[in-house]
Formats: structure tokens, sequence, C-alpha cells
């Protein structure tokens, strides 16, 4: 298996070039440039002309792109253009890092919530709890977040005043107790997009538990397992529980790899300083850089974390023997 | 046993997931707090009100500059940060009268050329040193350098002697700047112009400290040390910008001690509704509700007049607009008025010409074509395309599978003179190349006032040497009015130059004019004196907060 790795490790370099190069010959060839973008009405041609040169927009792609790589490798992304004099990692990482925790979060409560529904609608198959169980929670998926958002910042926020209407303080806030014990809290701010990362996430994780528990049911150490006389909790919990959560190690491969994007919608409707919102208004006005940056770390995350899945996958599961295929 | 193994993998994940959220969380959270002190955010307004101290700052809305740098800044957004922030020899009131700001008097050479400023004695940065005539030769060599490469620095610097050679990289210096003394400093310019005063109130001609900026070429700006009535005291990109007053300030010291721009957290309305916010602007969306006399925003609801004007941009030079009769038509055939009241609900003024109201040379009559289907046929039969019309696509940017409402109702209008208009829309980056390459027939477009001289837009935009000239308008006669214009000395005369430029525009319908822009505002009643000046101007310093 560790040869496995290794080899696969070995890709990630090709995988990122290729991503890299493709994102920046698409966005240089693109119709639109940030010099054009950023010049404001005050847009002499002739200057924008001189910008472009003294920036080296002039050059051709693949010395611009060896240009990129050489200080992309020493971990300098380059400089944002809608954010002149940034560096493009001081803009992108703490937003990440901000889209990361609400994403987490959420994560945790959807495998929360998702795994004991699964379970329970697998338990009450041929009942009417099951298609109940699964319906609401599909209805719930249904709801285009940008539907759910407003009317939830309407009555949380604006009528019943309970919440902040947007925005983000960080995960907790500290409660003094006399001036010495430090109680963390969740923060306010954290409720509504909670609710609106959540609410259409529990139905896959429900579903795909819900699904293999029905075919764990039917195993014969399950049968064993009754017919030895343990109670029905311990047969769910001990023998069927852990065999049906096999499928969501790959869930929860791509579901990390996912956090670090963000979410456009939930963070522009609550004016969260996130990355999904982040990286659309760089593609609107071509920050160049930021583009790219973004791009690679979204691939080198979703490379690494569904390598992580199948290790994981290996080593829970000893039938599957990664990488011994093909010798 | 798998199973165990299974277990231990997904507890493992858990934890860590827990483990990371909770211990970064807490480690920023501790580690952060001081940072996060600066504006009072949790101790002072607890934890509702996601930001701003309640009591003694006023909280607007607002998003991330550009930048900071005045040399290279050539948006709004950033312009309104950077007049608090920084100043140069001269500022604009909140009247847009020329006032003295670093300097103050200028002495005017009688042949107009010639501009001697002195320095005031008390001018000086946030940092304490004493602005000097060297401090102002390094900020206009800086802006018009050629290794800043700014997109302002020849359009508010070029009539300086030798700023188009600096800014080509030929000469070092700029010669038309001339340090006499400490406190005197000389420009000299090409050609007598009344306006130049007016340029100078823009951010390409402030005053930067040249040993900050030397000490730290890359990061200045971040904490810029400025001579504006308020300083930087932090910027969290996304997050917040926090201004304090500069109790030095050598105009007066400003009333307002702290301003936080909240740059996240949604809609400004909402959060001002939920006292959040002191100030939000109102959208097309809720100007009924600001405008019902029962509703609770009305009491707060105020509107301004903008400096800018929305209009559609006929290219000049390609077919069939390189025929006067059909720009005419498409002029006359549409109901601005109408247009203006059912889709934006009156929110934006049916443009009267070319110059907004309050404008020097503004005059209230409507100056447009009049709107006349009929006057609009017989001009359109006099075309020279009567009859075989070439395709007409007007560009604008957007998204959506249907165009702008004004857009679409001006499109009925114009079918009823026979012309089938097809509208093309595209995002904001293509439509700029697009428009710089001038491979736009007709295109949506706006000007916001940079300073408030009708040459900044009568010559900026319409005489056909500007390089800003990007609908290929070209007349001789209005070149020749443009030139007279540009170096008459009597400012009445002037005006009346600039009101024949704007008729000939008008009657030649180089553009046609659709709005004046208007600023819909509410304002929390514990905030006195705020107005929203028709451009950028330097005014939170006017502003009080009573509570």
């Amino acid at each position: 298996m560790g040869a496995y790795v290794v080899r696969r490790l070995l890709w990630l370099p090709v995988v990122l070039f290729l991503v890299s190069f493709g994102t920046f010959a698409l966005a240089r060839f693109g119709p639109g440039d940030p010099v054009s973008v950023t010049a404001g009405q005050v847009r002499d041609p002739k200057v924008l002309d001189q910008i472009r040169k003294d920036r080296g927009l002039d050059s051709n792609v693949v010395v611009q792109y060896v240009r990129w790589l050489e200080k992309a490798v020493q971990g300098d992304f380059g400089e944002s253009y809608l954010q002149k004099g940034f560096s493009v990692s001081e803009l992108i990482f703490p937003r990440m890092w901000i889209s990361a925790q609400l994403g987490l979060i959420a994560l945790v409560i959807i495998f929360a919530v998702g795994i004991p529904t699964g379970l329970l609608a697998a338990r009450f198959a041929g009942s009417w709890i099951d298609p109940a169980i699964i319906g609401t929670l599909l209805f719930l998926q249904a709801i285009p977040v940008l539907v759910i958002i407003p009317p939830l910042i309407w009555l949380f926020g604006v009528q019943l005043d309970w919440l902040p209407v947007g925005g983000w303080d960080g995960v907790f806030d500290i409660w003094w107790v006399a001036g010495v014990i430090a109680i963390p809290i969740p923060d306010p701010h954290l409720y509504i997009p909670l609710v609106a990362f959540t609410l259409p996430g529990f139905v896959s994780v429900a579903r795909l538990v819900r699904v293999s528990a029905l075919e764990v049911n039917l195993e014969d150490f399950v049968r064993t397992a009754r017919a030895k006389g343990l109670s029905e909790a311990a047969v769910q919990f001990r023998h069927v529980l852990p065999n049906s959560l096999l499928p969501l190690i790959t869930v929860v491969g791509f579901a990390l790899a996912g956090v670090i994007e963000g979410a456009l919608f939930v963070e522009t409707l609550l004016g969260i300083n996130g990355i999904g919102r982040f990286t659309f208004e760089a593609v609107v006005s071509r920050d160049y850089d930021v583009i790219l940056a973004t791009t690679v770390i979204f691939a080198a995350a979703f490379v690494l974390m569904n390598l992580l899945a199948e290790i994981a996958y290996g080593f829970v599961d000893p039938r599957v023997r990664i990488g011994s295929s093909r010798g | 046993m798998s199973q165990n193994r299974l277990l231990a993998v997904l507890l493992g994940v858990l934890a860590a997931l827990v483990l990371v959220v909770g211990g970064l969380s807490a480690v920023l959270l501790l580690g952060g707090k001081s940072e996060d002190s600066g504006s009072g955010t949790t101790t002072s307004s607890g934890t509702r009100t996601g930001g701003g101290d309640a009591k003694g700052a006023l909280r607007l809305p607002g998003t991330d500059p550009v930048t900071l740098d005045p040399h290279i800044a050539g948006d709004a957004t950033s312009a309104e940060y950077i007049v608090e922030i920084f100043g140069g020899l001269v500022t604009l009131s909140p009247k847009l009268d020329i006032e003295m700001d670093l300097a103050e008097k200028v002495d005017i050479s009688p042949d107009g050329k010639q501009y001697t400023f002195t320095l005031r004695a008390d001018a000086v940065f946030h940092s304490g040193r004493k602005v000097t005539a060297t401090d102002v030769k390094y900020s206009i060599e800086r802006a018009s350098s050629k290794e800043l490469a700014s997109p302002t620095a020849l359009a508010y610097l070029g009539d300086i002697l030798g700023v188009r050679e600096h800014f080509a990289g030929v000469a070092k210096d700029v010669k038309g700047v001339q340090v006499i003394d400490d406190r005197h400093v000389r420009f000299t310019i090409d050609a007598a112009k009344p306006y130049f005063l007016a340029k100078l109130t823009y951010p390409t001609a402030f005053v930067v400290d040249k040993s900050q900026i030397e000490s730290n070429p890359r990061n200045w700006s971040r904490k810029p040390n400025g001579t504006g009535p308020y300083r930087l005291m932090e910027w969290r990109l996304g997050e917040r910008i926090v201004l304090e007053a500069n109790a030095k300030f050598h105009l007066g010291t400003p009333k307002l001690k702290e301003v936080n721009y909240l740059l996240s957290g949604g809609s400004a309305l909402t959060r001002f509704e939920n006292n959040e916010l002191d100030i939000a602007n109102i959208s097309v969306n809720d100007i009924d509700r600001a405008r019902d006399s029962k509703s609770d925003l009305n009491k707060v609801y105020k509107a301004w007049p903008q400096f800018s004007i929305a209009y559609i941009a006929f290219n000049n030079g390609v077919p069939p607009f390189d025929d006067v009769a059909v720009r005419r038509a498409m002029g006359m055939a549409i109901d601005r008025k109408r247009v203006a009241e059912v889709t934006f609900k009156n929110m934006l003024q049916p443009a009267t010409g070319i110059l907004m109201p309050e404008m020097p040379g503004y005059t209230p009559d409507d100056k447009t074509l009049s709107y006349n289907i009929e006057a609009a046929k017989a001009e359109l039969a006099k075309s020279k395309y009567a009859g075989k019309m070439p395709p007409i696509e007007i560009s604008e940017v957007g998204a959506g599978a249907e165009a702008g409402i004004d857009t679409q109702a001006f499109l009925e209008l114009w079918k009823k003179i026979g012309l089938t208009i097809s509208i093309r829309q595209t995002d904001f980056a293509t439509f700029l190349a697009d428009q710089d390459a001038g491979r736009l027939q007709a295109f949506n477009a706006g000007w916001i006032m940079d300073y408030p001289d009708p040459e900044d837009i009568l010559d900026v935009k319409f005489h056909s040497g500007s390089p800003l000239n990007d609908v290929g308008y070209k007349n001789p006669e209005v070149d020749k009015l443009l030139d007279a214009a540009r170096t008459e000395a009597n400012a009445n005369r002037r005006l009346d130059l600039y009101r024949q430029v704007e008729k000939k525009i008008l009657d030649d319908a180089a553009w046609l004019p659709l709005y004046f822009s208007q600023a819909h505002v509410v304002v929390k009643d514990s905030v006195k004196n705020w107005f929203e000046p028709p451009m950028v101007v330097p005014r939170l310093r006017f502003v009080e907060l009573a509570r």
C-alpha cells in the first residue's frame, strides 16, 4: 500500500500542472482582462496597453505561465489585480478558513443527523415511516438556499431580532462567568448559514446509510446475531451500523474537499466573507492570479482527500486491497 | 476486527474535525481578541450587532477599496476612503467649491500658466511630520512615473509640463513642478486652463509621504500616512475599515471621532433596520416602502442628486450610426420621462441634457430631442439607410436571459418607428474589452463626474482628440468651441461656450442621454449633517453623532 500511495502522490504534480496550465490558458484567451476591469472610467486605451506591457501581460502565454510557475513552486501565488498591493495568499487563505469552519461544522451536523435517520429509515423499511423520513429530507433538499435564506433572515433577524442578519464573527463567543470561567458558546452569526448548509445535505447521507443498512440487514451475520438473542438495539449498533457506514467514507472524502470551496449563494446572501463569493468575484473581474491559485488549491484538495478516502477504505475493509490488483 | 477499525476511523475523523474547528477557533479567539477589540466589536456592542461600536462610532456600509494608494485609484469606492485619509494642495467643499487644503494660497501668473502654491505652516502628515514643497514634487513625480503606470495620471496631471515625458520614461523628473523653498512650489502648465485647479482636487494629485513609501514600497498603503481629516486605524479585508479622527487636522478637528465601515453582513437596508448600520442605500425594490408616509423608513429617507449620467452610446463611426438622422430618430422615439416613471419609479431623473443639475453650465430646460413618434419616422426617412437598415445591436452588461427593464421599453418604442433592435448581453470584463476595442455598435454606458467642471464631460468625452471619446464623435465646430473653452478666462463666457457645445452634441445625437442619478438613502436620526454630495468629496468631518 505504501508504494501505491507514493505512486498516487507522484501523480499529484502532473494533475496540478494540467489544471493550472489549462486554467491559465483559458483565462488568458478568454475575453477581457484585469487591467481593463480595474481601470475605472478613465480608460485611455494607450495607457491601458502600457500598463499591460509593464505587467508582462503582452508576452505569450507559455512565457507568462512559466513566469507564474517559477514563483508558484516557491509558494508565491502572485498579486491580486482587484485588491492592489495584496498577495493572493493573503486574500484567499483567511477567506478559505472562514468557509472551511462553516463547512466542517455543517459536515459534522449533517453526519450526526443523517446517519441515525438513515438507520431509522432502514429499520422501518416497508412501513410509512421510511418514506416519510426520506420524503421529508428530499423536500428539504429540494428547497434552494436562495429561497430559504431570505425568510430566515426576515424571521429571526428582523422580526424576532434574535440573530444578526448576516456576517461572520468566528465560531465561538466567550461568556465570562464571574470574570474567571470562560464558557465558549456558538456565535449567533452561525445559525442561519448552518441551517442553509445542512438542510439540503441530510438526505444524501441518510439515503446512503439506508440503502447499505438494508443490504446489511439481510446478511448472514446479522441473522446470526438476532438468532443468538441479541437485542435489536445491539444488533443495529454493533453489527448493522458499522457495516453500513463503509460507502460514507467516499462521501466524506469528497465533502471534505468541498468545504474549502465555500458556497457562493450562502456567502453572498448573508454577507459572509468566504472563499466562494470571493472566487466568483475574481472570475467576474478576471483577477488572474486569484483564479489560478484557488483552482489549483481546490484541485489539490480534491486529489488528496480522495486518496485519503481510498486509504481509509482499504484500512477499514480487509477485502479491499488497494493497489494490489495492478501489482 | 474490521468493524472496530471502521469505528475507530470514523471516530477519528469526527474527533479530528471537532479538534481542528474547536482548537483553531479557540486559538484564534483568544489570540485574536486583542486585534478584534480595536473597534470594540464584541465587548461594547455584545454579540448581536456583528461589529461596530453603537455609541461612539458612525456605522456605514462599505466594500473593500481596490486600493488606498491615491495615485493609482480610479474608482469611486476607493476615492471615498482616500479623500478622507489623504489630501492635496486643494480640495472640494461640500458645495463643490475649490478650497485650499495643504496650500494656504495660490498665485496664478497673468498668462494663466504658472501656479505658485504657498503651503500652510501647520500642514502635517498623520505622523506629525511637516508637509514640504519637496513632498508635493515627489508626489506628482511618483503619480506620473512610468513604474507606477497609473491609469489616471495623464488625465489629471497631463497638463503639467513634463508629465507626459516622465510617464513615457524619457524624462527623469517633471520639469513643470519646481520647489522654490520649503513652503513654496510652482506648477507650470502647457496652456492657461481654468479647470486645472479642479483637476488637482482628484486623488492622483494628492500628497503622500515619501519616507513611508520608500521604507515600505509594497505595503505602505495598508497603513498610510496621509494628511486628511481621518487616519486609517484598521483594515480587515472584507470585514471592516475603521477610521479615526485626526485631531490635528489643519482645516479643523473633525466632529466625528470614529467611523466604522462594515464590509460584510449582507443587505445594508436589512442591517439598517436591525440597527446594525446608521446609513443605508435604498434600491428600487424598497423605494415604495421608503416613500410610504406610514412606513418607519419614510421619516429617515432622503434623496440627493448625483453628478452622473446614464446614456446609450452610438458608435458614430459605424453604420447606421454614422448617419445623424438614424441617431436623431432613435432619440426622438424614446419617452424617457415615462420610462423613468414606470421602470425606475422615478428613482432616476430623466436627463434634460448632458450637464446635470447643479453643474456649472447647467440650464433647467429640456434640451434633449423631444419624444415624437411621427417626427422620428420622418427623421428616419431622411436617412441614407432608409429602407435598407443594417441590423442594430445594443450591448449591455448582464447575465440574465432578458434585457434591462428600461431597455425592453425602449425596444418597444423603437419598433414603432420600424426599427427592430437586438440586445447583446455579456459579462462586465467582456463588455469592457469589446468597448475598448471599439467593437460595439451601440452600448449602455454611464459617466460620473470627477471634478465639477463641464470640461470633465463635454471635452473629455466629445473632443475628437480626446482618448476617452469612445464613440468616435467628430464635429469640427464642437472641437473649436471646446478649444476656446479650454483657455477662456472669463467664467461666464466659458460656461456659455460649453452650453453651445452641449446643444450641438444633443442636436447631433452623439449620445442618447437617459437619466441623471440620485442617491436614495436612509439616515438614522442620531446622525446629524449627513449629506450625499453629487460626487466624491471629503464629508465625514462635517457629520455629527448624537447618542
